[in-house]
């Protein structure tokens, strides 16, 4: 009973094979304690009741070998086969069909129903219309020929067994309700986790909601504007209240973006595309618009925007499109800055430099004009020591008049007046020129320069600006280079046309400032950290003129080895030709 | 020059005094003889009509009057129809070298000149005038 209770006891989880078998035992050693106490049992079998001990202690074995391994359930099938030969033979042993243990063939019932195993209930489902049989054979066909004695302990051992049975039963009903219970409460508390979790993510959108309309509404310098896939509004910022004067009801699924653009841009950019127009897409010049956010990438370009009034805003224009969960374009968004600002501020400041220069060329027309009429001298020739002092003024304000120069032309390249004046030209010779004008530089500084030109070409340039070009890219490899080092120029073609190139065995350029170095005024820290004078603005010049003559120049350098830089000149093939090299020395 | 005939007689404007002084240098160490000079276009233009001389060295930008506008005035003046001018600008560029000539200078010289550079084509000049 206790080992029943026991079992009962452990109502959560699958039950041990031992566990299970402790109940069979409990049954046994009744039946044994009441055949030896109570001479009203017959004995008919001595041999069988002994094989229905070895058995019971085979299944014993077998099931002790599994212990608590629940794993292994073929195993304790087999005992408890065992179990039931075991109370058989005991049966057989006791009066055979008329034995007073006849219904503890159940016992091993008791343990294999009282699992939750689908299959061990699959077994007892097939072995209880048996033992119910037996039962009724026992109670209702035998129990007239039995004596009165045996037939009380008969009783008592199945009042006994059926007991255990109920108990059990009752257990197994607790034991069911509380395990459905406790899947109840588990799914319960599943659901108010996931209650909880949605509670926390609705909360959680609403303040990102918050967050993006707080944002939509601060964007009032930029104007957004969101459309779908055929350009049909559909939100407007304050930006664009701020940039068109149109309140979000006036717009917002009435008019579409292209209203907004210059026709004649949108057309342009249309024939440049060169595109079908897709399904979705209202006209040429809308997908133009979008084109670049059609194709996955972020399109950012200037573009006109055009107001009611006939105003127009040019201004940058970034757009991208708006996908849905499945990655299907939607509708796109179009954000764009107002350039009339810095367009003026630009313009601005391209005027005051332009004006800057001009007002210092005057004093230093007069401080050079002087300085020659003083070293020209009259009557009184100048003394080899005053000649000396003059020489520095002169440099100097050379070196003013350059700068003025550069700035001037900066702001000239930047205004988009800056033209060139091209002729064909052989490039060998203008090379040579500067290499020549830079030697004797060069020789006082303790540095080698060469000129290496394979195959000299004429091309149409214009060899003032060319050779400005030259002359920045050479003064600058001298300035960079200790002394000893070497300085060459070359001139070769390739595919894309004549290459000239500067290199240098100088200290080199850090990797990270290669971009910034044609960024007007930018200082490489080598050239900061030698004292290397200039101001910043020779390699914007020489790119200007480079791109001018529809080349561009690039820059290759390792720190403490060298920089080359290389200017490319579009050429047509036929402009190669072999020239000698005028004014190049080895 | 032509041996023997009188030293073109040159006027000089500009609004800075020192360039000033330093092209009527330059005038007097070509051996020309300097008739006036001016510091702005409107006394300029006058000084021209007054005096018609040979030989004009104007600033281009000057108060009242440009260089470029007397220059064309000049040219539009069948008096003054021998009168040779040079033009000083601080305005390098291309456009604007080209805008001096075709308004009727003979030379445009950008600043900072060379005083040397001045004279000898102040000389040049000069040794046209009556030719």
């Amino acid at each position: 009973m206790s080992t029943a209770l026991a079992v009962g006891g452990k109502l959560l989880g699958p039950i041990s094979p031992l566990t299970k078998q402790g109940t069979t035992v409990v049954v046994y050693l009744i039946a044994i304690f009441f055949t030896v106490i109570k001479p009203a049992i017959t004995v008919t079998s001595v041999p069988a009741i002994s094989a229905s001990a070895v058995c019971m202690l085979i299944a014993c074995v077998v099931t002790s070998v599994i212990w608590r391994d629940v794993s292994r359930w073929h195993l304790f099938v087999i005992a408890w086969a065992i179990d039931v030969v075991a109370f058989a033979a005991l049966q057989y042993g006791t009066d055979g069909v008329d034995s007073v243990f006849a219904a503890c063939v159940f016992a091993p019932l008791i343990a294999l129903a009282f699992d939750t195993f689908r299959r061990y209930r699959v077994l007892t489902a097939i072995c209880a219309p048996l033992a119910v049989v037996d039962g009724i054979l026992v109670f209702v066909v035998r129990a007239s020929i039995l004596p009165p004695d045996a037939e009380r302990i008969r009783d008592d051992v199945s009042f006994i067994i059926l007991g255990l049975l109920a108990i059990i039963l009752v257990m197994y009903l607790v034991r069911q309700s509380r395990l459905q219970l406790a899947r109840s409460e588990q799914m319960l508390a599943v659901s108010l986790q996931h209650s909880e979790d949605l509670a926390r993510s609705e909360a959680r959108s609403r303040e990102v909601e918050r967050s993006l309309r707080g944002l939509w509404a601060a964007i009032t310098e930029q104007s957004a504007i969101g459309t779908d896939v055929t350009g049909l509004i559909d939100a407007w910022n304050p930006g664009a209240f701020s940039m068109f004067g149109l309140m979000r009801d006036e717009v917002v699924a009435k008019r579409h973006i292209e209203d907004f653009h210059l026709e004649s841009e949108l057309l342009e950019r249309a024939s440049e595309l060169d595109n079908p127009v897709g399904d979705s897409e209202r006209s040429q010049g809308f997908a133009a618009l979008v084109e670049g956010a059609r194709l996955d990438s972020a399109d950012v370009r200037e573009w006109t925007y055009l107001r009611g009034d006939g105003t127009q805003i040019p201004v940058d224009l970034s757009v991208t499109a708006r996908v849905d969960d499945d990655g299907a374009t939607i509708g796109y968004l179009f954000v764009a800055v107002d350039l009339r600002k810095a367009k003026q501020v630009s313009r601005l400041k391209d005027e005051f430099v332009g004006l800057i220069s001009h007002e210092l060329r005057t004093p230093l027309s007069s401080i050079l004009g002087y300085l020659e009429l003083l070293r020209e001298g009259g009557d009184a020739p100048l003394s080899e020591e005053q000649l000396g002092y003059l020489n520095v003024a002169e440099r100097n304000a050379n070196r003013l008049l350059r700068l003025v120069g550069d700035l001037l032309f900066t702001a000239q390249v930047e205004a988009g007046t800056f033209q060139l004046d091209e002729r064909m030209q052989p490039l060998g010779a203008i090379l040579a020129g500067c290499v020549e004008s830079a030697r004797p530089v060069a020789t006082t500084a303790g540095i080698e320069i060469k000129l290496n030109v394979e195959d000299d070409c004429e091309a149409s340039v214009d060899a003032v600006r060319l050779g400005q070009a030259c002359d920045n890219l050479i003064s600058n490899a001298i300035k960079f280079t200790p002394s000893g080092g070497t300085v060459t120029v070359g001139l070769s073609g390739s595919a894309s046309g004549a290459v000239i190139t500067v290199t240098d065995t100088g200290m080199g350029i850090a990797a990270d400032e290669l971009d910034k170095l044609f960024s007007r005024f930018f200082r490489a820290t080598t050239a900061t950290r030698n004292a290397v004078p200039g101001v910043g603005l020779g390699l914007v010049i020489t790119r200007a003129i480079a791109r001018a003559h529809g080349g561009d120049i690039g820059v290759t350098s390792v720190e403490g080895v060298g920089t080359t830089f290389s200017m490319t000149l579009p050429l047509l093939e036929s402009q190669w030709v072999s020239l000698p090299i005028i004014g190049a020395r080895p | 020059m032509i041996a023997g005939a009188p030293a073109p007689r040159v006027i000089v404007a500009d609004d800075d005094a020192d360039i000033r002084a330093l092209v009527a240098i330059s005038v007097t160490k070509a051996g020309l003889v300097l008739v006036d000079k001016f510091p702005d276009g409107s006394s300029a233009w006058e000084g021209v009509q007054g005096s018609a001389p040979d030989l004009a060295v104007l600033d281009v930008s000057m108060p009242g009057l440009t260089g470029l506008q007397i220059c064309r005035l000049i040219r539009a003046d069948a008096r003054l129809s021998g009168m040779r001018i040079i033009l000083l600008s601080a305005a390098v560029d291309d456009a604007s070298r080209q805008a001096g000539f075709v308004g009727g200078a003979v030379e445009y010289l950008p600043k900072p000149f060379s005083p040397r550079d001045l004279i000898e084509r102040l000389s040049v000049l000069s040794d046209r005038v009556g030719a």
